[in-house]
């Protein structure tokens, strides 16, 4: 587009199909050295499908590419990385039982043989190298992977892909699974590979952390290239509308800050010690019309306590009582009973039946409120979920569609509409809007708010802590599986006061 | 909207997929037997045949459609006749052989139930064992007499005519059908069963209560094995140690033929069990009266459920993976 900059990587008329499905249509795109390139768009606006084309993950169906003014067409991702191209995924990557400099050179132990004999030493001293490029010290290579966490075995892989020296790195939604400390490892190594010339394309559903580190921003919407904007052309509201095709009206997050929130306690959680030990001697009380935020680092235990809320966990010692009736929540059906609903982090596994209907899926938890006598009549049935697909505006062919064919929000949607239908008056979300596009993230902000204002409550655990601060009335941050610190909604809290009692 | 029709189109082969598969082996059989197949006498001994695999398979939907995978179905229904079948003797009175038999049926469902819902043990291994136990139990509940027989009970008990038989065969296995279809489509129960199947954490985070659903369905299989037990003992007045004993293969064959996957979940059906007890009854027949020895359709009904499997699940691949 300007003088002076040096195509790397360009896409022409880029075209893929997924059967009857468009998830590319026509695309062209462009990357230059010595820039990071944002893609931004909802899901399944084709933002993975570019850059894993582009690494040789799958062939494209039509159009032409090129790199480096060379044509490419890279049939494995070997070749793609063989060309230049490294590419971070969102999923694990790393293969387990195996030490951590193996899995640095896996399919590379071939530099570290003589006479078909790999020296452990020398590839761990090379690990260690690799490692340390990155800034990811005091890991020793010659341990298992698996006595890593998930976030240090994301920085494991970085190192992998950075090793090789690629050309033009792909880091496609990785920063979700990392803290602030991974975060900044990877912000560190996008900006050396601009400073060296290299170039960068970074996809990611945070449109601050994109408006940060990009030096342009490419918008996607449904397969097509909507715009590509320089970092001066940058601006919140101007992509948000470019990525939903429409006006974003009203608020993000809640705008109110000075509502009070009611004495009444709801749920208290006294004492509780996890099985898992994630959680030790935990103390929480939830009031009625209270959206409280929990957040900390991964392993900080938040997960592990909306569980427990739920009657998922076990615990060694101490209870959860749902204060109204003095009951204890000793299990899921316990919890339903009591009027509680529980959204889990792990959608797709735990919270959904991907290969049933949108309809077998909410009745899952709302049948018995259509019962009539023993009797379950197929008209209730969809009626209640009609209801629940018009209120929270899921997009279907029908209801009777299976789960697995809906994108992330919809499906989220339907984890929603499973307790939204139930008309519950405690709500325990983890993770409600991760991988989930703007539009419906918005969606839900508004609905968790609703729900607020209608007295039920409503606990929040996120790794976000733009969106807990948004939405919270009272956030609570945990470290260790302890309470680290506590915050009031308040206009003056901003991310550095928590960050600072997370780490 | 050609996206949209496209799909139903292959949702509806796969919907009439048994239906075809019943119609082709009918067809196929009718061709090679040469019309033996369809003879009177045929259709009669079928008939009764298709009943008993029906009246277990359909039962049986339950409970692979929650994900247990039971291999006892055979040795219960074994035992409840041969146990029925003494009752029936030392009484005369086969009503409350009946009852022997519905409670002994519903013993082990109640057993099984409860093992499934409580202990952490894969669950099929269970059922391999109990079933075996029970063949054991049967021999030597039978002593030296290998077979019993109702002639010899000290009332006598009236026989049944063919079309008697027939009636009472139609009578059970339409009522066994209807409440089945109520159960699975007109109440939670088919909803808690396809969740549970589909995906069993899930069933539990919605608070569906998985050990109740368990234990109604391994009931409700129950009853089909007791009725099954029943027919059986009033229509060949004999029972034995290895009255049913190809039943409990039959049932497996037959869900995957009527077009239900056997790790169970959202696309349990009950029709699925009248349709493939019906295809594997006239596979059966088909390969017996083309004169083939009890080894060689064995081979033939292996084949047939490995091609199938691998049909089934070439298709559901295709599906699990969208993008």
């Amino acid at each position: 587009m300007e003088q002076g900059k040096e195509l790397i990587f360009e896409a022409r008329s880029l075209t893929k199909h997924f059967g009857p499905t468009v998830a590319l249509n026509g695309v062209d795109f462009k990357v230059y050295r010595g820039e990071i390139t944002g893609l931004i768009g909802e899901n399944g606006s084709g933002k993975s499908t570019i850059t894993s084309i582009a690494a040789g993950m799958q062939p494209a169906t039509g159009g032409e590419m090129f790199f480096k003014g060379k044509p490419h067409k890279p049939s494995t991702m070997i070749e793609g990385a063989a060309a230049g191209i490294g590419m971070i995924v969102q999923e694990q990557g790393t293969v387990s039982g195996i030490t951590v400099a193996q899995n640095i050179f896996l399919g590379n132990e071939g530099k570290f043989a003589k006479a078909g004999i790999v020296s452990k030493k020398k590839m761990n001293q090379e690990a260690k190298k690799a490692l340390d490029a990155i800034g990811f010290k005091g890991i020793d290579p010659s341990m298992m992977i698996d006595a890593l966490n998930m976030q240090d075995r994301k920085l494991v892989e970085i190192a992998k892909v950075v090793y090789n020296n690629p050309e033009m790195l792909v880091v496609d939604e990785t920063t979700t699974a990392l803290s602030q400390s991974g975060r900044e490892i990877i912000y560190g190594i996008m900006k050396k590979m601009r400073d060296d010339h290299k170039a960068v394309v970074f996809i990611s559903h945070d449109l601050e952390e994109l408006m940060e580190t990009c030096d342009t921003l490419t918008v996607l919407r449904d397969g097509n290239l909507i715009t590509t904007l320089s970092k001066e052309q940058m601006n919140e509201e101007d992509i948000k509308r470019y990525m939903v095709g429409r006006e974003m009206t009203g608020d993000y997050y809640r705008s109110d800050y000075d509502t009070p929130v009611s004495d009444e306690v709801v749920l208290k959680a006294e004492n509780i010690t996890t099985g898992t030990g994630m959680l030790m001697n935990f103390d929480m009380v939830l009031h009625k019309g209270e959206i409280l935020g929990i957040g900390g680092l991964s392993h900080c235990g938040m997960h592990e306590l909306g569980r427990a809320l739920f009657g998922e966990e076990k615990l060694l010692c101490g209870a959860v009582t749902d204060v109204r009736t003095g009951d204890k929540i000793s299990s899921p059906r316990c919890a339903l009973l009591h009027g509680y609903g529980y959204v889990s982090k792990n959608r797709d596994q735990e919270a959904l039946v991907l290969t049933e209907s949108i309809q077998d899926n909410i009745l899952a938890a709302g049948y018995d409120k259509i019962q009539k006598g023993p009797f379950l009549l197929p008209k209730d049935c969809k009626a209640y979920v009609n209801k629940q697909k018009e209120a929270l505006s899921i997009k279907c062919a029908s209801i009777t569609q299976d789960v697995q064919y809906l994108s992330g929000g919809n499906k989220q949607k339907v984890v929603f509409g499973k307790w939204v239908g139930r008309d519950c008056d405690i709500l325990i979300l983890d993770c409600p809007t991760r991988g989930v596009d703007i539009g419906v993230k918005a969606a839900m902000y508004q609905l968790i708010y609703k729900m607020k204002k209608e007295g039920k409550s409503i606990v929040m655990i996120s790794e976000e802590l733009p969106e807990l601060i948004g939405m919270s009335d009272r956030l609570l941050i945990l470290k260790d599986g302890e309470l680290a610190g506590e915050f009031m909604r308040s206009r003056d809290l901003n991310e550095n006061m928590i960050i600072d009692v997370m780490i | 909207m050609d996206k949209k029709t496209k799909k139903i189109d292959a949702k509806l082969i796969g919907n009439l997929a048994p239906y075809i598969g019943l119609v082709l082996v009918i067809i196929i059989f009718s061709i090679t037997t040469k019309g033996a197949l369809l003879s009177v006498t045929n259709l009669q001994s079928l008939s009764s045949q298709v009943i008993v695999t029906a009246l277990v398979t359909i039962g049986a939907v339950f409970v692979f459609g929650a994900g247990y995978f039971d291999m006892s179905l055979g040795g219960c229904i074994c035992f409840a006749a041969v146990v029925g079948g003494q009752a029936a003797i030392a009484t005369g009175n086969i009503f409350l052989a009946a009852v022997v038999i519905l409670l002994v049926a519903l013993v082990f469902g109640l057993i099984k139930g409860i093992f499934a819902a409580t202990v952490n043990v894969p669950f099929f291994i269970f059922t391999i064992v109990l079933g075996s136990v029970i063949s054991a139990v049967v021999l030597v509940m039978l002593g030296s007499e290998s077979t019993i027989y109702l002639k010899d009970a000290v009332k006598e008990i009236p026989s049944l005519s063919f079309s008697q038989m027939s009636a009472v065969n139609i009578i059970f296995l339409a009522v066994f059908f209807i409440i089945c279809v109520i159960l699975f489509n007109y109440t939670s129960l088919g909803v808690r069963i396809k969740n549970m199947g589909g995906n069993i954490i899930s069933a539990k985070q919605s608070g569906i209560d998985t050990r109740k659903t368990t234990i109604s369905a391994f009931l409700v299989s129950a009853v089909g094995v007791a009725i099954a037990a029943f027919v059986i003992l009033l229509r060949t007045r004999t029972v034995g140690g290895t009255t049913a004993s190809t039943v409990g293969n039959d049932v497996m064959v037959a869900l995957v033929l009527g077009g239900m996957p056997l790790s169970g979940g959202p696309k349990s059906k009950i029709s699925a069990g009248l349709l493939g007890a019906a295809t594997i009854t006239v596979l059966n027949s088909g390969l017996t009266i083309m004169g083939l020895s009890t080894g060689q359709i064995q081979i033939c009904r292996g084949v047939v459920f490995i091609v199938v499997v691998l049909v089934s699940s070439l298709s559901y691949r295709g599906k699990l993976l969208p993008r």
